[in-house]
């Protein structure tokens, strides 16, 4: 198995509006030194609430938001480094697919345009080849080829999803980086991207950086996850792992705030977890743990020091105090 | 036991470039005092549209009562004068929407729109119902609430400001509570903050409450009830327990077994195949005919009637039958 991401050190910083016409610009830290690997054919989930930093990660690893600082290690090559030649011709080998499948897709554009347009941009093989692979890549997403020449608006959500998803795969990439692919979609159209999603990385070897704020379906798609808070890790592990043992206190909150259909009122279910408050704000971030403030278990020690990523087995989890 | 709300055979309809469009068909339901109510489905099915009939709310034109009634503690809504439906809303049903930012409005701090709230309906002067005001955003757990009261909306967070709706919702201590995906646009660890105020907020004050939710995980976790809506229809209705755990109807069977779960993560999910129909091409036939594996001549030609079989009530001839 080899890795195909390699993510070291990943820091994103975003600039502020200046306080006065004179003073330097103050900084946002988005991604604070984020490091994760992503082996071939897995999925690696990234979960958080807004504003923790996982779609900043993702969109920083494959270069589509400018990095502060770290390496991008894809197949070898540092893509932090390469000039935008290079990573324009890189970019075969990653796709994309967007939460809202209404805004990603150009309206005035036929689907059959949409889908074919990475090779055109690319320049991949003859007219007709690149036609030949848009029929294929219809058929593996479960679309029709009457379909070909529609508009985007003449297609459902779930539908929209499907063109979507084919046209992150008309180059043949190994990395599909999937920003919250169903969140925009009813539950029953979204077990059908689900499941396609999860076909399509078996049948293609595919490995997905799949980015999502609901743990269902990160349990579902996803061989491992890592939680994000504040531009941050604080744990990862493989997706069982996770789910049954959380360690970090961030992550058990996490998972008992998640609505489950076990969890019955009828049975006088009660929370066994409840934390208060809002996450910090990223512009002003606390000295010490992210989460201390809203954490059950904090100690002093936990506002005054930073903890980082401690690895035991298969696992990570940045917490004085891990269950 | 009668209940608090009584609707019957509630029909509306909407005018649209396609003619008439029934939006709700022969919909149904009660919630009883001190009960919640949850109200699940896709997106179209009616759910919003019950709301908002309760709270005479329909735009209109292009939408219209049809047929039916609505009875809150005993008094028809659906005839109800303007002026008298000004008076219920906010003092005996008030509604919590979906999206606080855009239900409150940003020129006002949200002290003075709570304290406006009470005014209406109680005879109180301003100091009193900002001091009233003031209570409640503390009741609901916002930290210094004499600070934050003087806060507009854009100041606050999108939990904060579901906190000062819900304020605002229960200022006149309304019996019920109608709560629209109360936290779709929130945060997991805020909605679980919300759901839990939701339900103290009922056990200190004894409202019922009717939450509209997508989410199934919500019904099991906040819901006495259920009411499953497709198409426009309520096509099963029971106890939480009955509906989660031996659901009748393919649609409700189907909706259960999508969600992925957070306690077990393996095989493929269940797919409802293809897509909710648009309600102008509805037929004669079930709603659900077309996506349904068990559907035969009678369903595509006959409208199947909430009616209970075996467990609990659902509107399927499959199950009346004994097919499944």
């Amino acid at each position: 198995m080899s890795t195909v991401l390699d993510v070291r050190d990943l820091t994103v910083r975003f600039d502020l509006p200046r306080p006065s016409m004179f003073a330097a610009r103050p900084q946002l830290e988005a991604v604070r030194a984020v490091s994760f690997t992503l082996e071939e054919g897995r999925a690696l989930g990234l979960v958080g609430e807004s504003g923790s930093g996982k779609t900043t990660t993702a969109m920083a690893a494959i270069r589509l938001t400018e990095a502060a600082g770290g390496q991008v290690l894809f197949d070898g090559d540092d893509l932090l480094k390469l000039s935008a030649e290079q990573m324009r011709l890189r970019r075969r080998d990653v796709g994309l697919i967007f939460q809202d499948p209404y805004s990603s897709l150009n309206p005035r554009a036929r689907v059959v345009d949409i889908v074919r347009e990475p090779l055109d941009l690319m320049d991949i093989g003859t007219m007709d080849e690149r036609m030949g692979r848009v029929r294929e890549l219809f058929t593996l997403v479960g679309l029709r080829e009457d379909q070909l020449s529609l508009f985007p608006h003449q297609f459902s959500g779930g539908q929209r999803q499907r063109i979507s998803i084919a046209r992150a795969l008309t180059t043949n990439p190994k990395l599909l980086v999937c920003d919250e692919p169903v969140s925009a979609l009813d539950v029953a159209i979204q077990a059908q991207i689900l499941n396609l999603l999860a076909r399509l990385k078996q049948e293609l070897g595919l490995s997905y950086l799949f980015i999502s704020h609901d743990l269902g379906v990160v349990r579902h798609v996803c061989d491992d996850v890592a939680v994000m808070y504040l531009g941050q890790i604080v744990e990862q592990a493989p997706v069982a792992t996770l789910f049954d043992a959380p360690r970090h206190p961030y992550t058990q909150a996490l998972l008992a705030a998640a609505p489950s259909l076990k969890r019955r009122k009828s049975q006088g279910y009660t929370r066994a977890m409840q934390i208060k408050g809002d996450p910090p704000s990223p512009i002003n971030p606390p000295k010490g743990c992210a989460f201390a403030a809203r954490c059950p278990k904090s100690r002093q020690i936990c506002t005054e020091q930073r903890p980082t990523l401690q690895k035991s087995d298969n696992s990570r989890v940045a917490c004085f105090f891990p269950a | 036991m009668s209940a608090l709300l009584e609707i019957e055979d509630l029909n509306v309809t909407f005018n649209t470039r396609y003619g008439a469009v029934t939006a709700l068909d022969s919909v149904s339901l009660h919630v009883n005092a001190g009960e919640t109510l949850g109200v699940v489905g896709e997106s179209g099915c009616g759910k919003s549209i019950t709301a908002l009939s309760v709270m005479g709310l329909i735009p209109s034109p292009p939408g219209r009562i049809a047929g039916g009634s609505i009875r809150l503690n005993g008094e028809e809504l659906t005839t109800a004068s303007p002026a008298r439906m000004r008076a219920i809303r906010g003092a005996e049903a008030a509604m919590i929407f979906q999206e606080p930012m855009t239900s409150l409005n940003p020129v006002f701090t949200v002290g003075a729109q709570i304290a406006e709230a009470i005014m209406l309906h109680q005879k109180v002067g301003a100091d009193q119902a900002m001091r009233a005001a003031v209570a409640l955003l503390d009741r609901v757990g916002i930290p210094s609430p004499d600070a934050r009261a003087r806060d507009y909306p854009h100041q606050l967070s999108g939990g904060m400001r579901q906190r000062v709706m819900i304020a605002m919702a229960v200022s006149c201590r309304p019996k019920m509570l109608i709560a629209d995906e109360p936290t779709t646009a929130l945060d997991v660890t805020v909605q679980a903050q919300i759901f839990d105020l939701l339900n103290e907020i009922q056990r200190d004050f004894g409202a019922a409450i009717v939450l509209i939710t997508h989410d199934m995980g919500a019904i099991a976790e906040m819901a006495d009830r259920v009411a499953v809506m497709y198409a426009g229809r309520v096509i099963e209705g029971a106890t939480a327990d009955d509906v989660l755990d031996h659901p009748q109807h393919p649609y409700a069977r189907g909706l259960i077994d999508c969600i992925p779960n957070i306690a077990k993560g393996d095989a493929a999910l269940r797919e409802i195949p293809g897509v909710v129909p648009p309600l102008h091409l509805l037929g004669a036939g079930c709603a659900f005919a077309a996506r349904c594996a068990h559907a035969n001549n009678r369903c595509h030609t006959e409208k199947p009637k909430l009616a209970a079989h075996g467990h609990h009530p659902a509107a399927c001839h499959a199950v009346q039958e004994g097919r499944i």
